[in-house]
This record gives structure tokens, sequence and C-alpha cells, in this order.
């Protein structure tokens, strides 16, 4: 392996890329599009709308209302329940809920009956307003003489009260942006080197197979180092994304990431033959990676099968090695990412090895 | 390998003897045998789809033969060393649309190895003034100018020019001629293939090349004498219908 052909390799990349503005654009711009709309989404969005009817002629109705009103889950605003129907319709509602007549009668009795009406087709919303209502009820009555008093005491062992879904994404979207963008960049480069020609005259030189393969990766892994250095720190300086761990180690995680997504695309971009084909390999290559690596649903609560799925992806361990670090602290000494980190760096061998291996056979 | 392996091929810049090579059903190569001598101009002649191009990658080491043997500068192939020692041009102009003309030349001069004569190789293609200026932005006899500057930019021994002149107008075509003369003289090998028969005339040597094997090796007016005519387009027809019955 000669240092100086690897160099030359790495040094076209980046020429290329240099005039490539609309490439550019897509590695640095989008990550901060995602990353601001994600984060705008959740930590932005506004509150169901819920109506609450309350026909109640006893006292209870006003107090459940009220603390329906001063809940940070839902917007509450007063309705009359011959309405509530034609506004779930009209969607100015998402729910509404009625207290009825002997509302406060029938919860003397023991028997809290409130009637909640959902819009249903959006069950995102159907939980604030459950919540909500329970919170209340629960506020309401504990106010009652001689109700049982509730009051657990709630400890954290990691993150906090604080955190929220972005911190619980960011952590993760970190590293899955740069991977998704580093393997489109490669397939499509790698294919572009098939389909002009050059990668038939690279091999008619005294390149070797590894050497033209590591000079691709040293060059995408710079280019994803300098996106991971930027995707950073907008999630950290304008997001205030969760970050409990060491910087220097996201970012090492990042790299080994970088360098599974560079080694991947060489190697299945020997499986198409024009770019449209290497652009269908995102649904297959990296949707599914996505959907298993646990940055939606925890592996944990995942169906058996695909656990084991889950278990064979190396996206699964980045993105557990990316929360650990992040939301839980974890530092080298930690095990789990000691096995995380090994298992995404004995990708990088292998995908290396086969991304290698196949070199030659498709250009014969 | 053994001393003496060597010092029988030396002689010869090229030998291919008996390569074989099928593409599923197809015969791509069937049986190709030629000799090219050091410094000469040789011209692989024939029509498309003969086997020229699948001939010159088995030259260069690019495909495994499924038999026979192929020994460049004095090596069997494949052989990553002697890749040094060779320049290949591929048929359509392969370069890095992105980068400049003085870039390409630059990369391939480094992935070979050498770091000064990217000057020459772009005066000798008339590029030097207009080596500033990106490739996506060339016409295409600029495109094939500099890639054959990309081709011989490391001063190799054997050239390998695949189709150099398709494309190119008939002024850049004589041009073309002249530098390969030039190099010719100044000790390099040459294998320019063609299917344009008026180009044959320029070369040393030929090989018409027709299914996979070669119908005729010689000068051009060995191989007229062989098929009884003056013309070599007509020399063409008669070999290859004597081929075929």
């Amino acid at each position: 392996m000669s240092p100086r052909r690897v160099a030359a390799i790495t040094k076209r990349l980046l020429q290329g890329f240099r005039r490539d503005r609309r490439t550019l654009a897509l590695l640095f711009v989008a990550p901060v599009v995602i990353l601001g709309l994600l984060g705008y989404l959740i930590r932005g969005s506004a509150e169901p709308n819920v109506g609450v009817a309350n026909e109640d002629s006893g006292p209870l109705g006003a107090a459940v209302t009220s603390a329906l009103e001063q809940s940070s889950l839902i917007h509450a605003t007063p309705i009359s329940a011959s309405g509530g129907d034609a506004r779930l319709k009209d969607g100015s509602l998402a729910a509404y809920i009625v207290l009825p007549a002997d509302f406060t009668q029938q919860a003397q009795a023991g028997n809290i009956a409130p009637e909640v009406h959902l819009e249903g087709s959006q069950p995102s919303q159907d939980g604030p307003v459950l919540q909500a209502l329970q919170q209340a009820l629960i506020s309401v009555v504990a106010q009652r003489p001689g109700a049982p008093h509730f009051q657990a005491t709630i400890s954290y062992l990691y993150g906090g009260p604080h955190l929220d879904t972005l911190d619980f994404f960011g952590a993760a979207a970190i590293g899955m942006i740069v991977f998704f963008l580093v393997f489109v960049i490669t397939i499509v480069s790698f294919l572009n080197e098939r389909s002009q020609g050059t990668l038939e005259r690279l091999m008619a030189s005294p390149l070797r197979r590894g050497e033209i393969v590591v000079g691709y990766m040293i060059g995408f892994t710079a280019l994803a180092l300098i996106q991971s250095i930027e995707v950073l720190a907008f999630c950290l300086l304008v997001l205030k994304v969760h970050n409990q761990g060491s910087v220097l180690l996201i970012f090492g995680i990042e790299a080994l990431m970088a360098i599974v997504a560079v080694n991947l695309g060489i190697f299945l971009s020997m499986f198409a033959r024009t770019e449209f084909q290497a652009v269908q390999f995102i649904p297959l290559a990296i949707v599914p990676q996505f959907l298993l690596s646990g940055i939606l649903f925890p592996v944990s609560s995942e169906p058996k099968a695909l656990q084991v799925l889950s278990d064979v992806l190396p996206l699964t361990y980045a993105v557990n090695a990316m929360r650990d670090v992040m939301l839980k602290g974890a530092d080298l000494t930690w095990s789990s990412l000691q096995l995380d980190i090994g298992v995404v760096v004995l990708f990088c061998v292998l995908l290396i090895a086969a991304g290698t291996a196949t070199l030659r056979r498709r250009i014969a | 390998m053994a001393e003496g392996d060597e010092a029988v091929s030396e002689s010869f810049a090229v030998d291919v003897q008996g390569v074989h090579k099928k593409f599923g059903a197809l015969k791509a190569l069937d049986g190709a045998t030629l000799q090219v001598r050091q410094g000469e101009i040789y011209g692989l002649l024939g029509p498309n789809g003969a086997g020229k191009t699948t001939l010159i990658r088995a030259i260069v080491g690019l495909l495994a033969p499924d038999s026979g043997t192929v020994t460049v500068l004095g090596r069997r192939m494949p052989n990553l060393d002697v890749l040094r020692g060779v320049g290949y041009m591929t048929q359509q102009a392969a370069l890095y649309p992105g980068l400049s003309v003085e870039e390409n030349v630059r990369f391939f001069a480094a992935i070979n190895g050498v770091e000064d004569g990217v000057k020459e190789a772009l005066d000798l293609v008339e590029l030097w003034d207009r080596r500033r200026s990106v490739v996506s932005e060339l016409s295409g006899g600029m495109r094939q100018r500099c890639s054959l500057a990309c081709a011989l930019v490391h001063k190799p021994k054997l050239l390998l020019l695949d189709e150099p002149t398709v494309g190119i107008d008939p002024q850049l075509r004589v041009q073309f001629w002249e530098d390969f003369r030039r190099m010719a003289a100044a000790g390099i090998t040459l294998v320019v293939s063609s299917h344009v028969m008026d180009e044959a005339e320029r070369c040393q040597r030929l090989g018409l090349i027709q299914y996979g094997r070669l119908l005729a090796e010689g000068t051009p007016s060995e191989i007229r004498e062989k098929a009884g005519t003056q013309n070599l387009e007509q020399a063409f027809l008669n070999l290859a219908g004597a081929e075929r019955s």
C-alpha cells in the first residue's frame, strides 16, 4: 500500500467536490434543514385542541374543567356538548370531554364518569388528552376531604424530567444523518467512477484495489467529519440537545459510522449499473436499517424475529453507542459501549474486505 | 518466473498466445495470437464487436483469459508492476468531468508514481493553454486529447490506444497520427485499435481481427499481397470471407 497513491485518490476526490456546489449543499445544508425541522416539529408542536362541555349541576364539574384548562398537555376551551361532533369533523377539535349533569352526584357515589369523544384518526393526539384528563381528575379528587393521598417518588437513573423526544431522537439522528448522506454520496460517486470509465483506467494502473478503497474511505470520512462538526455544533448549541458524554467520543463514533457508510456504498455500487439503480438501494439498504436500528422503536420492544435482524445490522450498534454517550454519559470504560464500538469496527473491516474483493469482479 | 522465459519474449513488447475468453455463450476471444515488436506502431483492425477492446483489456490485465498467455514487456500478465510502463487510453474519454485538464493529468501521473511530465504531456496534445478548463466544459476532441495526455504522462514504454480517433475531426486525427509516429520514433511501442481502414496504412504492422481471432498479421503491403488486392478494405473482406467459408 503506497501512501502517495492513496493520497492521490483522496486529493482527487476532494478536488472534485470543490466545484460540485450541489453536492456540497447536500452535505452541509441538508443536515441543518433536517435537524432544524425535527427540532421545531418536536419542541414547537402545538398541544391538541380539546373542547370541554361542563353540564354538571354540582361543583366537581367546574373544578375538573378549570384543571383541564390549566393543563400543559392540551389546549382546553369550553364548548357545548351538542356542537362537539361537528367540531371533531371539521378538525377544529382533536377531542371533547363531556362532564354530564350528574357528574358530582355520581362521583359522590364513587363513580367518576366523564365522557371522552376522540377524533381517533391520529392516535398520537389521543395520549395527551387522556393523560390530561386523568391528571385533572386525580388533582380534583385528591383535594376532597378524606380522599387517599397520591404522591409517587420519582427518580431518574439517566437524563431527567427535562429530557424530551428531541433529546432521544437527536442523539441518534446526529449519527444517522451523517451515515445516510455519506452513503448516498459514496454510492453515486463510485458509480460515476465506473460509468465514466475512470475505474477501468485505475485498474489498468499500478494502483492496488485496497489503495482505491482506502483512498475513497479517507476522502469521504474527512468530509463526513467536517459535516459532523457542523451537525454536532448545531445540535448542541442551537437545538441544545441533551449531552452528558464526551464530544470527542461522539465524534469518534461518527467517524466509524462514516467509514461503514463509505464502504457499504462502495460495496453496493457493485450491484448497480446506473445512478437510478443506486438510488433504489436507499429503500432497500437504508430504510430497513433505519427502522430496525432502534431510532424509532427500542430494539428490546421489537418482535423476537426482528430483534435477530436488528442484532446483525451495524446501525443498531452505532445508534446505541450514540445514545449511551449522549444520554447516559457513557465513556470507554463501559462494557456496553465497548461492545457497540467493537461491533461497528468489525463491520468496518468486513465491508472494507467486501468492497475490495468485489472491485475487480465487476470491472472485468 | 524462469530467467529464460523473460529472454524469449523480451524482443516483443506484447506477446499474446492463443487467448480464449468467453462471456456466457459469446466467444469474445477465440484463440487470439499476436506479437507486437518494440518501438513499432501496431494497428489492431476489425469491425465493431470483433474483439478489439476485449483483446486490449486482456493485454493490460483487466481481464483474465480462460486459456492462453499474455506477456507484456517480458512479464506474464496480470502483473501490477508492469503497468507502470504501460499507458492505456480507453475507448470513451475516461476522465473526471469535475476536474480541470491539469488536475486530471496530474492525478493520472500521481497514481503511476510520477510527479513531473504534466506540462510535457499537455504540450504534446496542445492543451497547456487550456489546462485550467474544467473537463465537463471541453469539446469532445479536446477531451480525447486530454485522455491521451493522461495515458502518456508517466512516459510508458507501451501505449495501448483503444480507438483513439473515434469522434474527432480529420485535422486532429492527422495530428494524432503525427504524435504517434513521433512517440514511436522515441522508442515507445504503440498498439492502436481502429475500425477505420484508411488508418491502417499509417501503421508499421497490422493485425486483422474478426470473431475474436487474428485473420492475418503483417505490414500493410504483406496483407494486401496475401489477400491479392490493392485495397486494404477489400483485403479485409476477402480474408474475413475466406475465414468464414
